[in-house]
């Protein structure tokens, strides 16, 4: 006898109380004359409580029927299994969000302690975006399939378009804050230039004495990291991908927004570009013509 | 054992006495913020003189007559992005009174604010429609058959393109810090724009927000340009002068019309993408934009620290045209300072009126003129040269 036979088992009992309860009361019911719920003469309803009742039995039937069915191993083990299915769900979910968490935050304190260690100078390429790239794949693989599920019904087109505009949104907000992140390096490694600056000053005696030239000697370096990076193939991809992110956002969001505007006595950008652009296809025949004229 | 030299009690001195310097300078910042500052731009009086759709047309009034001016009105053609208000920034620092001061009827093309239903205008719109409109409006005021023509950065492109396709029209042609080659990757600009998709963005955007590209230009330095610009206005946030001029600045700056969207997508692909101008391939209604037929003379004028439109995007365009008279300056500035800063302003304008007089003729455009009878005896002479360290001249005239 296998694992699931032994669980439906067990489970048998607590069901045949619990259909034997919901038998019990909902036989009383039926049994209970509409006059007295009612409050109204019994003999006017005479016909109509055999009607009633015959209905009610009947359902009582189908139901008891239905119970018996419930019963059963194979019918008992289909459900479980499917009752199974959300405990799993959302255990996976915690699962990889905890996982994600933690190693954010591992990720996090690696980083702190590593601040001025781990930086290159003037260096761009092979940039660690674990952080990121766990944070995106964990949106992507749990989070956006849900916002993807094939919408039913008649709203299923409006639904879908305003699931599609928070996914491309999130998206968006996934690509600014890598861009971010990508922006704030070359301070990082301007600090890690400067402490060995002041490091070697030390060692030679020549500390400047005025604080401002250590401002200049600052916006110097980070200048010149900041030209390494805007020249560097991962800043130009980091730049495009949140270009296309954000274009991706406002096309949805345009889409939704239209669908609101439908019931308002307002023109879409849609409606209205159509306009413009006959307007001017017909101001420049026109002018054309004109010319041609004088 | 050899002591780390730090000179702590200096650097505590300096910087007990910079806070002190901070709490003065705090005391005298609060007078000029709360005061009446003169922050006013493109003061120069002006006439509308003509206008369609968005576009006006300004017609600088002068205030003093000049004797030895230049006849041959100048129409002054500024780019889509920012506006021509920089040509006009601050008084003693303005290219306009400058031009008028020296003998110089002025003409500028205002292209105004636009609004999405301007994102289907093309470059041949504004060339072959406003631009031409224009031209044909000045010409009839002025009783002409041409006119000298000046364009700046992008309208510089622009202009090369309407002189291309209406050579008869333009007697001078003046290009500056203008970009034709984009074959470059000298200008971070040029690097990032190949990695667009302006398809993309247009269809997103409708017309291309001044306020991106804004932030996108603050983001070719956003060391000098985001930080250090801002550390500078608080160390002398006590000066009335420099607070009035910075924000003279800012208010440039930070005025950006939108692009309309077909005219930023057309330029990005065939300009910056496809590099069509410079190899004569480009079309604008249907009609190819030759560089051959630029045979007026030109001076193509631009900064060797323009960051925008670095030297190499724009010095091929002397060597590319059918103008036998051609000259490529070479200022010791950047893409703005041609036009601000106090140092060039003693040469840029002075230097383009000297080349227009020569080259004026008898007034009324019918025929040659000395400066003109001259240039052409030099024909063949050698008069363009490659750039030199700071300044590049090719007829030999030194500015």
């Amino acid at each position: 006898m296998n694992q699931d036979a032994k669980e439906t088992a067990d489970y048998g009992p607590l069901l045949d109380a619990w259909m034997k309860s919901l038998g019990d009361f909902w036989g009383a019911i039926s049994k209970m004359s509409p006059a007295d719920t009612y409050g109204m003469p019994e003999e006017e309803h005479a016909k109509k409580e055999d009607v009633h009742q015959s209905s009610a039995a009947q359902t009582m039937r189908l139901w008891s029927t239905y119970l018996s069915l419930l019963k059963e191993p194979p019918v008992m083990q289909a459900m479980l299994q499917g009752s199974a299915v959300i405990p799993a769900l959302m255990m996976r979910l915690a699962q990889s969000g905890w996982e994600g968490y933690f190693d954010m935050q591992r990720q996090w304190t690696q980083k702190m302690a590593q601040t001025g260690q781990r930086t290159e100078a003037y260096q761009f390429e092979n940039l660690d975006e674990n952080m990121f790239r766990t944070m995106r794949e964990m949106y992507e693989k749990e989070v956006s399939p849900f916002l993807k599920v094939p919408q039913l019904g008649l709203t299923r087109f409006y639904q879908e378009r305003a699931n599609h505009a928070v996914d491309k949104f999130h998206k968006f907000q996934a690509a600014v804050t890598e861009f971010c992140r990508v922006l704030y390096l070359p301070m990082e490694k301007t600090t890690k230039v400067m402490q060995q600056n002041i490091e070697e000053m030390t060692k030679a005696g020549n500390l400047p004495e005025n604080p401002q030239e250590y401002y200049r000697m600052w916006i110097k370096v980070l200048e010149g990291h900041y030209m390494t990076l805007f020249k560097s193939p991962e800043y130009a991809e980091a730049l495009r991908t949140t270009l296309d992110k954000l274009e991706d956002f406002l096309i949805e969001r345009q889409k939704v927004l239209e669908d609101m505007l439908q019931t308002l006595p307002v023109p879409t950008h849609r409606e209205m570009d159509g306009l413009y652009r006959e307007i001017h296809t017909l101001k420049k025949e026109v002018k054309g013509l004109k010319k041609k004229r004088t | 054992m050899d002591r780390p030299k730090i000179p702590i009690d200096a650097i505590l001195k300096h910087l007990t006495e910079d806070a002190e310097k901070v709490q003065e300078r705090a005391q005298k910042a609060s007078s000029v913020l709360l005061g009446e500052l003169d922050t006013s731009i493109a003061t120069t009086p002006y006439d509308v003189v003509y206008e369609e759709d968005r576009v006006k047309l300004k017609h600088y009034r002068s205030s003093t007559p000049v004797e030895d001016g230049v006849n041959t009105p100048l129409l002054v053609v500024y780019a889509l992005i920012n506006r021509e208000t920089m040509l006009d920034l601050q008084p003693g620092r303005s290219v306009v009174d400058s031009f008028l001061k020296s003998g110089v009827d002025l003409y500028m093309v205002d292209w105004g604010y636009p609004t999405r239903r301007e994102r289907f205008l093309t470059i041949d719109d504004h060339v072959n429609g406003y631009m031409d409109n224009i031209v044909d409006f000045v010409l009839k005021r002025t009783n002409r058959r041409n006119l000298n023509l000046m364009g700046i950065c992008m309208g510089g492109s622009f202009s090369v393109m309407y002189s291309a396709l209406h050579p008869e029209k333009v007697k001078n042609l003046i290009t500056t810090v203008c970009p034709t080659n984009f074959n470059t990757e000298q200008g971070l600009l040029h690097v990032w724009m190949k990695n667009i998709n302006p398809d993309r963005m247009i269809d997103a955007f409708g017309n291309m927000p001044g306020d991106l590209m804004n932030f996108g230009f603050l983001l070719l330095n956003p060391a000098r340009l985001m930080i250090d610009k801002y550390v500078g206005f608080v160390e002398n946030i006590d000066k009335k002068d420099f607070v009035e001029n910075f924000i003279r600045m800012e208010k440039w700056i930070f005025d950006s019309p939108d692009v309309p969207g077909e005219t930023f997508r057309q330029f990005v692909i065939d300009c910056y993408q496809k590099n069509l101008l410079i190899e004569s391939r480009m079309e604008l209604g249907g009609k190819l934009v030759d560089l051959k037929k630029v045979t007026m003379p030109l001076l193509n004028i631009y900064g060797q620290y323009d960051h925008l439109v670095p030297p190499e995007a724009a010095n091929l365009l002397t060597s590319r045209v059918g103008s036998n008279d051609t000259e490529d300056v070479c200022l010791d500035t950047g893409h703005i300072g041609i036009y601000v800063s106090s140092k060039t302003q003693k040469e840029f304008v002075p230097k383009i009126v000297k080349w227009l007089k020569a080259r004026d003729g008898n007034g009324d455009g019918d025929g040659p003129s000395e400066g003109e009878k001259n240039i052409a005896n030099k024909k063949g002479s050698g008069i363009k040269s490659t750039p030199k360290k700071r300044k590049k001249v090719k007829n030999g005239d030194t500015i």
